[in-house]
């Protein structure tokens, strides 16, 4: 795509779901988003357009029908709107997927990147309790990871609700992406909030200073860079996680992409209701698969001897 | 005590002459004589020698922010008579097309951060390519651009961390919206302040501030205060 002639400096053209997650197969759709963080412009619905049109015209199959997803966001809102009256269901998931699961499809990310770290500020600067008056101790940043449990019991209630208004229609396919593809973002957004902890004893505690809110926000930046799969990897290096485990668990995500890449049967689980489901071999493949994610995802998180404590202490309560 | 001072741009566009004669009897010991437009470059030459610049501790050059097509290597050269005297020369890295050309230069060639408008040099990332290819060049980081490039000021953050050894000047103003200098604004203030602690006390700052002459003293009072270490986090811990 053309970006020079179409996107200014002030916008940035953002891809979610399972492009941003590198992860993208043979019957993905395209989330995206025109990131726009400046001045007001009516022009910038014609560029939404533009895009949409020429998506469309490159057999792209578009966002759902939810209406999160292709079209226009704008920063403030994104930025400012951190709960209350006026976060939506939209923008809270505009938000918490542009820290987790977004990538910016153009040569120029200022925009992204701008955006990203006011985010990012947002949520440490007014966050009351993770660092000790001495510097010695960070905790957890509970306002961005509540902000990150919530969106994952969004996404939850979200899919009960779909089933309803759509009929069952795409039951299983969300079924199965919420055991594996949600539940990935979920954990390596906690991770990606795990990481600011640190012990008294930790080498790396630094003392705390002026700069430490933002040596942080750049901290957490880094995270948002990478892919899901990649935090979640760096997390079983990072907390030492046995080998067993951590192949049981890259293994069953592997099998879960190998599963929708395979036309056929991402066409089965698209068009398979729950009424039907019990007695399904693709459906049942995938639950194994969801299972196995699930029992290696459950003994990292509350076993490992590094992971678990923090897991109990921020995770659960 | 932070060395504070201004650019000659900033007081008097090209008139340089003016705005030395402006800061004569203020506080003001560190200076950077501009020629950001390429035709400023020659009078400012010429007179070099008439220049009363006794009172100042340090004094570096801005070079043209844009150069004629075939005129690079005559206005290196130029340049190059300022770095002979040791003065750095604040240059903007897309002004630059031959980089074996600027190399001659060595660490007197001081590459500024960028505003949103410029293609390039406005992130670390971006930054670092070009001390690829420059590798003895000095760093001024300009926390109005870095401001407006990211209003949370890790940028800053990051690239004073990264570019720490290079760091020999810093630009200071508001940055506005047009890419702009402008007087700074107490947003400007707090959020400079977040990256004071890592800016050595040595380390001059020159002010790209419009001032008028009555504001010469208000605007350098206001930087002390924009660089003045901000208080650790206010929060405290509840666990």
């Amino acid at each position: 795509m053309e970006r020079r002639t179409w996107i200014p400096r002030i916008e940035a053209f953002i891809a979610f779901g399972s492009i941003a997650r590198g992860e993208w197969t043979s019957g993905s759709d395209l989330d995206w988003t025109l990131l726009i963080d400046g001045y007001a412009d009516p022009g910038h619905l014609a560029i939404s357009q533009a895009i949409q049109n020429a998506l469309k015209t490159a057999n792209f199959e578009g966002p759902g029908p939810t209406g999160t997803f292709g079209s226009m966001t704008f920063s403030h809102e994104i930025i400012h709107n951190i709960g209350g009256e006026n976060d939506s269901n939209r923008n809270t998931t505009r938000r918490v997927l542009l820290l987790l699961e977004s990538i910016p499809i153009a040569a120029d990310r200022l925009a992204y990147d701008r955006v990203t770290l006011g985010v990012l500020n947002r949520y440490l600067e007014e966050d009351t309790s993770f660092l000790t008056p001495d510097g010695q101790q960070r905790c957890v940043p509970r306002f961005l990871l509540n902000d990150i449990v919530r969106f994952w019991r969004t996404m939850a209630v979200d899919y009960a609700s779909k089933q309803r208004e759509r009929a069952h229609e795409g039951w299983a396919l969300r079924n199965v992406k919420l055991r594996m593809s949600r539940k990935l973002i979920f954990c390596s957004g906690m991770l990606m909030c795990f990481s600011c902890h640190k012990e008294p004893t930790d080498e790396s505690a630094v003392p705390l200073s002026s700069d430490i809110l933002i040596s942080l926000v750049a901290q957490l930046r880094d995270y948002v860079k990478l892919k899901p799969l990649e935090i979640l990897a760096k997390g079983l290096l990072d907390y030492g996680e046995d080998d067993e485990t951590s192949r049981n668990m890259l293994n069953a995500y592997d099998r879960f992409l190998a599963l929708i890449d395979d036309p056929d049967k991402r066409q089965t689980l698209k068009k398979l209701k729950s009424v039907d489901a019990q007695s399904n071999d693709v459906f049942d493949e995938a639950r194994g698969i969801s299972h196995a994610f699930q029992g290696a995802l459950s003994k990292f998180f509350f076993q490992n001897h590094k992971l678990s404590s923090l897991t109990q202490k921020y995770g659960v309560f | 005590m932070r060395k504070i001072g201004f650019s000659t741009g900033a007081l008097a566009k090209g008139d340089f002459a003016l705005a030395l004669k402006f800061l004569r009897g203020t506080s003001v010991g560190v200076i950077e004589l501009s020629a950001l437009r390429q035709n400023e470059l020659w009078p400012l030459l010429d007179s070099l020698e008439l220049l009363e610049l006794a009172p100042f501790s340090y004094v570096s050059v801005h070079a043209p922010s844009r150069i004629e097509e075939g005129t690079e290597k005559k206005v290196v050269d130029a340049l190059g008579t300022f770095a002979k005297r040791g003065w750095p020369v604040i240059t903007h890295p897309d002004a630059i097309r031959d980089f074996d050309l600027w190399r001659s230069l060595g660490r007197l060639l001081c590459i500024e951060n960028m505003d949103n408008r410029k293609p390039i040099g406005r992130t670390a990332i971006e930054l670092r390519g070009i001390f690829e290819k420059l590798p003895e060049a000095s760093f001024c980081l300009d926390l109005g651009h870095a401001r407006q490039v990211d209003p949370t000021m890790t940028e800053a953050l990051v690239m004073l961390r990264e570019f720490k050894s290079r760091l020999i000047q810093l630009h200071v103003s508001e940055v506005n919206t047009a890419s702009r200098h402008e007087l700074l604004t107490l947003a400007a203030v707090y959020a400079f302040r977040k990256v004071a602690s890592l800016i050595p006390e040595s380390i001059p700052i020159i002010l790209e501030t419009p001032a008028a002459r009555n504001q010469i003293e208000r605007e350098i009072a206001t930087a002390a205060r924009a660089l003045k270490e901000a208080p650790a986090h206010p929060m405290t811990v509840m666990h």
